[in-house]
């Protein structure tokens, strides 16, 4: 509950620069055990509830449930399951290689690896991969069937109307050669990575067209035996599983894996302390921290994420219509403090931009701060000049309403910037909403949110996912409660330059990671946002966990740490 | 009898239906609800929205909706939550053993120490012991409970969790089923710390009670009759003075049941229906609401239904409306 | 929950009232005779009034005492203490650093009682907070007696089809679910462009009125029951059959002859109400639906405190020690006065 934004992994478009690079070597250097520890043994896992959203992999869509999907389920690619960089990296799962797209990207063939096993004992076949993507869209209710898969020929007609959904044209399968041919109504650079992540792992033919209960068989290592939401997620060996790819779907360690439901989080702590279990998923209570990283210090993995939090400001509506206005709360705003309140500056770096460190595009910068430099790091508030600008943009007095769920932490910053915005002048009030109407309640252009909390984690690592996702033009739509744009940004000379990078980025990545560095000056100098800080993971294992290891896009990988 | 069976089940059903339809009319009427876009996830395109719309028959007209959950509720019992898409009724199903183990355990409780605490101030009364017995059950009457269960976990997972405390087991809940000696350990300090505010309480009602009922005629009788002072206790005036003890008893146990005890649930993370009902809140999901909520209405009515039956056995003055 | 006392029903005993030096005096004048001599009710009564006073003299301290504003934010302040500079919020000393802590008890005038997550004031808060929470408490116990005799006076005194639909309208405020309605309507009154306009006054989101209203609305049936109970036994009694019979008209007879006799009830009851409603404001502010940040109460502060229990338990235990205190004065003085404007227990003590 109190950090809402772990739980929802984010849906992001735009080009993958590292897919490009991923799609020549698919590399099959090592088909050795995980790393570090033995097999064997029953992981237990606690978490205080069961994911949100719903148990069917194709629906669901929150962190949760995908740290146990990628080893249940496969799909044709997968990101490389590795910590580190590697881990961005797009390696062939199911699918004998990463093709190359031709027809001007508008197709890709994939040939299916032989042998391969549902948990029921089926094998898998080329019309497996069809059925899914039909289920995909059959089903109705998964999210991002109308903005990610839409783009496979027949989809759009799927959309409308998912019941009489068919993709014949779209994904060609031929069972007798075992080869799976997508055809695209568009260049889709970024088509792989929808590939990669759960909605797109292949199920066998035969699931129903409705949403489960219980996640239907998968390839993978495991497969749900029990999905009790009120109690526990049971996941033991698929005894048809053999390891094809030690890069996509090594073998996995415990024997059972066990996610228990019910406990408070403090609850959780100690049992973990004590070892009587081995992992916690939720957020670590503040007051814990202390006592964990001196008794501790040794089961506490500490993780950079690719991860933003900030104020979106209206650019709109008075007050925050004026540029001056804008870069003044930006002066003003003492980041340090509101990492003490995420917990500390163990946990989270503050920053003035809008992409985070470790990605592709990111350049240090940072024009926000007491005696600007070259470095781009945040030192300290100015808040005299925020004043100044303040004070020139003639908008004092102004009542403004600051929005931010009523989570904790999210309630201690927007009560942190109505008192830094009285200081400056105007007449702020805070308007904390239930997490559950918060964000699709600023989205909406109607509310006429002034400034508005939020947070945006990767889906997987490319520039545009923030840039053009969060303040591009098209992101912005009027009156509808599905609007990622809250700030209402939409500037036509960064958009164009942000169109060539995407286009750029098909062909010369890094060519293309340059533009977006100079995308990401230019919109942080317009100040949309008022930039807060990258967050970190921090992750709790007991004792007996072996060889940790924390993936960029699926955090930690469960299944490849030991309890033996 | 049958009359008055008749006419208790007619406003039972009657209140479950208003209830079930002001929550359902208020839900609707909060700006920002729109329960798709809630289950459409992060970043989804109006067409979805638009699906799950239709999916979940969210775009017919208010009472059709409200006819569907009740279907969904009562007769197919495959109501799905708009947070965690799973079915409801297993929900509320395994969240009731959960509160009904803290609150009968809480109700042994506060029954036994009431009638010995009530007992013991009526009978030493114009000592020095009613007074302070009174006094102690004033303060228990004062403490908020969710604040009683704070500093009840403070001491006891805390500053003396090294010490006398040792054996308390972090907060949560583990089934009967699963381990009976961790469900009692689990339990003991939930059960105390709900049972305090009921322990003052119900002691000086059985005090004031008793204290009435000895000077009743047929107490003075008994006792003209020679009979002795703990018979004469016993026997009548404790029986009578049950009667007020009885049916308060019995509302109280009702609205607990119901989730009354969900501070308590809160504050010692035990997953039962208050608990459940307050994340269902929280988290604006109207179908674990209306569940909960008819849940409540159903045993609180009920409660009340049952008091009134047995008062009126009790005492045959009374007759039940 | 019920916590006042339902044998507060009490039956009438004016006309019982008998005994040598009594008599030729008003009912009222020997209740307030038997007051004053009951000195612990009488100290729980001064105690009470020295909260409040206390409460309400929260900005005097704030600004000559504390030097504070405990509505803003202090996460990164520092301030002197024995000629030291302390940080108000410290960062862990444990191995890895992890962890924030707010400055605990310095025992002096700034921060007395240390400061909350936020580096705010928690003894200035406390005294805030008490503020809301008497507000709040007063008010909504006043609301629920007011309406709770209106309505009851109606049932008992008209019976029949009327007492039928006010009993189940009782029954069905008994059932709301509180909390439902205390969220909902937070979130319209915080989602509606400029709060709730009610033509006269207008509501804002963090307004007291929303969780006055609401406990207010959910105690009238525990104040009716009584009510209702004693008016249907009142309707009985000679006194009134007789004013029936010489043809009285209803309002003559609710205002002259029963009216009176329920007003000790209701005055019995009021302080054991306030008892009532002020730990239930505590208990919704608690759960974060009833009073709204930035406002503060007692409820909210132990909220505040829940996340620092085990390193700044002051935070939490400071503002229930008030809440205690505060009811017990209240349900010691309620004792009291129901003794006094009911002695018959005491008289039968002989």
């Amino acid at each position: 509950m109190r950090l809402r934004s772990l739980f929802l992994l984010v849906a992001v478009l735009g080009l993958t620069v590292i897919v490009a690079s991923a799609c020549g070597g698919s590399s099959k250097k090592k088909g050795a055990a995980p790393s570090g520890g033995k097999s064997g043994g029953t992981m237990i896992l606690l978490a205080k509830a069961a994911p949100s959203g719903s148990p069917d992999p194709q629906i669901d869509y929150t962190l949760q449930e995908w740290q146990l999907l990628i080893f249940t389920h496969d799909g044709l690619v997968a990101f490389k399951r590795t910590s580190g960089v590697e881990g961005t990296k797009i390696v062939p799962d199911l699918a004998t290689s990463v093709p190359t797209p031709t027809d001007g990207g508008k197709t890709f063939t994939f040939h299916l690896r032989s042998g391969i096993k549902f948990s029921n004992g089926k094998t898998l076949k080329a019309s497996d991969v069809r059925f899914t993507f039909e289920r995909l869209f059959k089903i109705g209710q998964s999210p991002n069937a109308g903005t990610w898969y839409n783009v496979i020929v027949g989809g759009d007609a799927c959309v409308k109307k998912p019941k009489s959904c068919s993709l014949a044209k779209g994904v060609v399968a031929n069972d007798a050669t075992n080869t799976v041919t997508f055809h695209l109504t568009r260049g889709d650079p970024e088509f792989l990575d929808k590939l990669a992540v759960p909605f797109a792992f292949i199920l066998p033919a035969g699931t129903p067209n409705k949403e489960v209960q219980l996640p239907p068989p998968g390839t993978g290592p495991y497969y749900f035996a029990q999905y009790n939401p009120t109690k526990q997620i049971r996941l033991v060996r698929n005894k048809y599983f053999h390891v094809w790819s030690s890069d996509a779907q090594p073998a996995g360690n415990p024997d059972v894996i066990l996610m228990k439901f019910g406990l408070s989080v403090e609850a959780e702590v100690t049992e973990v302390e004590n070892g009587q279990a081995d992992w916690v998923f939720d957020t670590i209570p503040a007051d814990r921290l202390n006592e964990l990283s001196s008794k501790y210090g040794n089961q506490i993995h500490i993780n950079p994420l690719t991860a933003v939090w900030y104020v979106a400001m209206n650019v709109r509506i008075p007050p925050f219509n004026s540029l001056k206005a804008r870069q003044g709360v930006n002066f003003a705003t003492d980041r340090n403090a509101l990492v003490k309140i995420y917990g500390g500056p163990k946990l989270a770096t503050p920053s003035c931009q809008i992409l985070p460190p470790n990605f592709p595009g990111y350049k240090p910068y940072c024009p926000y701060t007491a005696n600007p430099s070259s470095s781009g790091t945040w030192t300290a508030p100015d808040f005299a000049k925020g004043q100044q600008l303040v004070n020139a943009s003639g908008t004092k007095g102004a009542t403004v309403k600051v929005n931010t769920d009523t989570a904790d932490v999210d309630k201690a910053i927007g009560l942190y910037f109505v008192g830094l915005l009285n200081k400056l002048g105007y007449h702020a009030q805070l308007q904390a909403l239930s997490p559950a109407i918060q964000y699709p309640y600023c989205q909406n252009s109607k509310n006429k949110v002034q400034f508005c909390w939020s947070s945006w984690y990767q889906d997987y690592p490319a520039a545009s996912d923030f840039l053009n996702v969060l303040l591009g033009c098209k992101s912005f739509v009027p009156g509808s409660n599905a609007s990622p744009n809250i700030a209402e940004f939409c500037n036509q000379p960064i958009q164009a330059q942000m169109n060539k990078a995407l286009n750029t980025g098909i062909f010369q990545p890094a060519a293309a990671n340059n533009q977006w560095a100079a995308i990401d000056r230019a919109v942080t100098n317009q100040a949309p946002w008022v930039t807060l800080f990258n967050p970190k993971y921090l992750n709790f294992v007991s004792k007996r966990v072996k060889g940790f290891q924390f993936s960029p896009q699926w955090y930690f990988l469960i299944d490849q740490a030991s309890v033996k | 009898m049958l009359a008055f069976t008749v006419r208790r089940l007619v406003g039972l059903v009657a209140v479950m239906f208003a209830l079930s339809v002001l929550v359902f009319l208020i839900f609707f009427a909060t700006p920002g609800i729109d329960p798709a876009r809630q289950m459409a996830g992060r970043n989804p395109s109006p067409d979805t929205i638009k699906n799950i719309r239709h999916e979940f028959g969210l775009d017919r007209p208010l009472p059709v909706r409200y006819a569907l959950m009740m279907e969904h509720m009562f007769i197919s019992r495959d109501l799905i939550s708009y947070g965690s898409h799973t079915r409801v009724v297993p929900q509320i199903i395994s969240a009731t053993p959960v509160t009904l183990s803290l609150v009968v355990g809480a109700a042994v409780l506060w029954v036994l120490f009431s009638i010995v605490f009530g007992v013991a101030a009526a009978v030493l009364r114009g000592t020095f012991f009613d007074p302070l017995l009174m006094v102690l059950a004033l303060i228990g009457i004062s403490m908020p409970v969710f604040w009683l269960g704070e500093v009840a976990n403070l001491i006891t997972q805390d500053k003396l969790h090294g010490s006398v405390f040792s054996w308390v087991p972090p907060p949560g809940y583990t089934p009967l089923t699963q381990n009976p000696w961790q469900w009692f350990l689990h339990l003991l300090i939930p059960w105390l710390t709900l049972s305090v505010l009921y322990i003052g309480f119900y002691a000086r009602v059985l005090r004031a009670n008793l204290i009435e009922t000895e000077n009743e005629d047929y107490v003075r009788t008994a006792r003209a009759k020679g009979i002795s002072e703990r018979r004469v206790l016993l026997r009548h005036t404790l029986r009578t003075s049950m009667i007020t003890f009885v049916s308060l008893f019995g509302l109280d146990f009702g609205v607990l049941v119901a989730g009354g005890a969900l501070l308590t649930e809160v504050v010692f993370g035990l997953p039962g229906v208050g608990q459940l009902t307050y994340n269902s809140l929280t988290g604006l999901d109207l179908p674990v609401i209306m569940t909960t909520v008819v849940y409540a209405a159903f045993f609180i009515t009920l409660a009340s239904a049952a008091v009134d039956l047995v008062y009126a056995w009790l005492d045959p003055r009374v007759r039940p409306t | 929950m019920a916590v006042f006392e339902p044998e507060a029903e009490v039956a009438i005993r004016d006309a019982e009232e008998t005994g040598g030096d009594v008599i030729g005096r008003s009912p009222w004048a020997l209740a307030g005779r038997r007051l004053v001599r009951n000195k612990l009710a009488l100290a729980a009564f001064v105690l009470f009034l020295l909260i409040v006073a206390v409460s309400f003299a929260a900005p005097l301290y704030a600004r000559h005492v504390a030097h504070t504003d405990p509505f803003v934010s202090n996460l990164s302040g520092s301030f002197q203490q024995n000629g030291k500079t302390v940080q108000v919020i410290q960062q862990g000393t444990g191995k890895l650093g992890l962890g924030e802590t707010p400055i605990g008890p310095t025992w002096q005038a700034k921060y007395l009682l240390g400061a909350d997550e936020q580096g705010r004031d928690v003894a200035a808060r406390v005294l805030y907070g008490g503020r809301a929470s008497l507000e709040i408490g007063i008010g909504s116990a006043a609301l629920a007696c007011l309406l709770a005799t209106v309505f009851g006076l109606i049932a008992g005194f008209f019976g029949g089809w009327t007492d039928s639909f006010l009993s189940r309208a009782m029954d069905l405020v008994w059932a709301f679910p509180v909390y439902l309605l205390a969220i909902s309507l937070a979130t319209v009154l915080l989602t509606a462009p400029n709060g709730l306009d009610l033509g006269i006054v207008r509501v804002g989101a963090s307004s007291l009125w929303i969780p006055l209203l609401i406990i207010g609305l959910i105690y009238v049936p525990y104040v009716y029951r009584p009510v209702r109970g004693q008016v249907l036994s009142l309707r009985q009694k000679e006194f009134v059959e007789a004013a029936i019979a010489q043809g009285a008209g209803s309002f003559r007879l609710i205002f002259r002859e029963i009216l009176p006799n329920v007003a000790s009830t209701v005055i019995v009851l009021l302080p054991l109400m306030i008892a009532t409603t002020i730990l239930t404001e505590s208990a919704l502010s608690y759960l974060s639906i009833g009073v709204q940040a930035p406002q503060a109460s007692w409820g909210t502060i132990i909220d505040d405190g829940q996340a620092l229990l085990y390193t700044r338990p002051w935070v939490a235990i400071a503002p229930g020690i008030m809440i205690v205190l505060t009811v017990l004065a209240l349900n010691v003085f309620g004792d009291g006065l129901r003794d006094a404007l009911d002695p018959r227990s005491k008289v039968r003590m002989k």
